[in-house]
């Protein structure tokens, strides 16, 4: 079989793992990853906290793809806005959508659209300093509610509760704390859907709360201990208790579970928040709050360029791996927002392996990259371009910090094409 | 003699681990590795000898690829008195759960009589270095064992 040529639209973990996957079995194939940053891995890079870099570790992985494995990396390059995607396709055999799901779902009670509601992912975007979301001021005031009770909320709710001594050997940059920390908060509530013992979070989570020095936690909503069979579930539920047990510092956490919101409204000192009890016991709890965090799952961005829904053949199974003929997608993109990088590794091989089963069934023989317009490869930025900005943001690092990020699209640029200067400029 | 890698991995790092170990095996030894899931513990000889790679998860838990063999091993009971084996943990010494994944597999090895030839080999997330690198020296001193 000749070998095809292969591009994927988006370098974050999912994309990076199927790469992978075609690469074990396809050694000859012309393969891409194409990105719409000048920067590589998506969320391991942008989603994953700021503050764990054994999850961003998944890194030394994908660096071997393009340094070893033959990979091609294109980025600053849009598929939907650069080139169409059916320009793509007519110039790959295979077209694979691994762009993931970015955007914060919204709430749905009245008074959600209020200026100082803020989405989780787009926080985690700014204490990770993407671009977009550099002109991100969020003013979250004294008093705080985050809505949700997943590892996204904890992240949120772990970073805003830190002092700054306690971000060494992180990439948190000076500017975002400072950011954040412009008004210190005083009171952070978190609410959940969900009773205690259902609640999504990981125990490990928690379990790292204990450790946040400014904290002073206030767990309400907990069932009587005792008489817990599920080992997991007990598990969680002491890891709770004994959030209960510490803390000295000036900061509140307020854990509330099992209320979901109702109305949203803006009074002179402050937003009313009201929740309705989800055990139909018909009681209500109602809370004063400067802003809210919303961290209750992700969605498809308004202005994306494609949806899932738009591509595939109607009558298509809504979870296929393939939306037409050489047009594949997997990760968020696929599957919807659920499921860790694991099991997102999990998905991208079964959907190289529906690939490498099909692939002896397609006509192929596309050019692969050499068919792209020469406006567009004129502008990428290869791998080789990411590694200057990553040695430049190395370098640029402060005592305690493992790289400070450039969140200047601009920025970036000029590093990569500042091939005259010797070592990048910190 | 053949030396088999076996790695227990939910994203892959052990994996990648394994396969640097297989690199630097294969110009003195017949080497192979092969993911948990997808080993028959019978298919071992007693000659050969057993690398474990191995990462931790959750509340210092198994990875999911190393479960089936493990539950195999405690199922069947295996007489292991002849086999040879070493382990090499990937952890992250930001948890207290540090590297118990690779313990529990290496300790059950071990009641089934099977001898660890050396020191236990860990990687740290939290350290910076490459997984690569710290699993590639705790090969030389496997090696030097054998």
């Amino acid at each position: 079989m000749k070998s095809p040529t292969v591009a994927i639209v988006g370098s974050g973990p999912s994309g990076c793992y199927l790469a992978q996957a075609l690469r074990k079995e396809w050694p000859h194939a012309e393969i891409t990853l194409f990105d719409r940053m000048p920067v590589p891995y998506g969320l391991v890079r942008y989603g994953v906290a700021p503050d764990h870099p054994g999850t961003k570790n998944v890194v030394r992985q994908f660096e071997r793809l393009f340094e070893r494995d033959n990979i091609g990396f294109a980025g600053n390059v849009e598929i939907g806005r650069d080139i169409p995607l059916d320009v793509l396709r007519e110039a790959y055999d295979i077209v694979v959508l691994a762009t993931g799901l970015h955007g914060d779902r919204p709430l749905d009670i009245p008074g959600a659209d209020q200026a100082r509601v803020y989405g989780a992912g787009r926080l985690t975007r700014l204490l990770n300093d993407h671009p977009d979301e550099q002109g991100f001021r969020p003013r979250l005031g004294e008093t705080t509610v985050i809505v949700g009770n997943g590892n996204v909320a904890i992240d949120v709710l772990r970073l805003l509760a830190k002092s700054v001594e306690e971000f060494d050997n992180s990439e948190i940059t000076d500017e975002v704390l400072g950011r954040l920390l412009a008004t210190p908060l005083r009171h952070i509530h978190i609410v959940g859907r969900s009773p205690a013992r259902q609640a999504k979070f990981d125990t490990l989570m928690l379990r790292e709360l204990a450790g946040l020095r400014r904290a002073r936690f206030d767990i309400r909503d907990l069932p009587e201990p005792g008489g817990e069979e599920d080992k997991a579930v007990a598990a969680k539920l002491e890891a709770l208790r004994a959030l209960k047990r510490v803390g000295q510092g000036e900061l509140d956490i307020s854990f509330h579970f099992g209320w979901q919101p109702e109305s949203l409204n803006t009074e002179e000192d402050g937003y009313r928040f009201r929740f309705k009890a989800t055990d139909g016991s018909k009681t209500s709890l109602r809370l004063t709050a400067d802003s809210v965090i919303t961290a209750i799952g992700f969605t498809q961005q308004p202005d994306s360029h494609f949806c899932k829904h738009g591509l595939s053949r109607t009558g298509a199974d809504p979870d296929a791996s393939q939306l037409a003929p050489g047009l594949y997608c997997t990760g968020w993109f696929k599957r919807g927002p659920t499921g860790t990088i694991p099991e997102n590794r999990a998905d991208a091989k079964a959907v190289a392996a529906l690939i490498l089963a099909q692939a002896a069934a397609m006509g192929l023989g596309k050019p692969g990259f050499a068919a792209l317009p020469a406006a567009i490869t004129g502008k990428l930025v290869d791998y080789a371009g990411w590694k200057r900005i990553d040695a430049a943001e190395v370098a640029a690092a402060p005592a305690g910090r493992i790289r400070q990020k450039i969140r200047d699209t601009a920025e970036m640029l000029r590093i990569v094409n500042d091939i005259h200067q010797g070592e990048p400029q910190s | 003699m053949k030396i088999i890698t076996l790695f227990g991995t939910e994203t892959g790092n052990a994996e990648m681990v394994a396969d640097d170990i297989v690199e630097a095996l294969a110009s003195d030894f017949e080497a192979c590795a092969h993911d948990m899931a997808d080993f028959d513990i019978h298919d071992i000889r007693q000659e050969d000898v057993l690398l474990l790679v191995c990462s931790t998860y959750g509340n210092g838990e198994l990875p999911n690829s190393a479960q089936p063999l493990f539950d195999m091993l405690v199922s069947e009971q295996p007489e292991l008195s002849q086999l040879r084996f070493a382990t090499f943990g990937l952890g992250d010494s930001f948890y207290e759960t540090f590297n118990k994944g690779s313990q529990i597999m290496a300790d059950q090895l071990l009641a089934l009589g099977a001898t660890e030839i050396a020191e236990r080999g860990r990687h740290d997330a939290s350290s910076g270095e490459l997984p690569g690198d710290v699993a590639l020296a705790w090969l030389k001193t496997v090696v030097s064992s054998l």
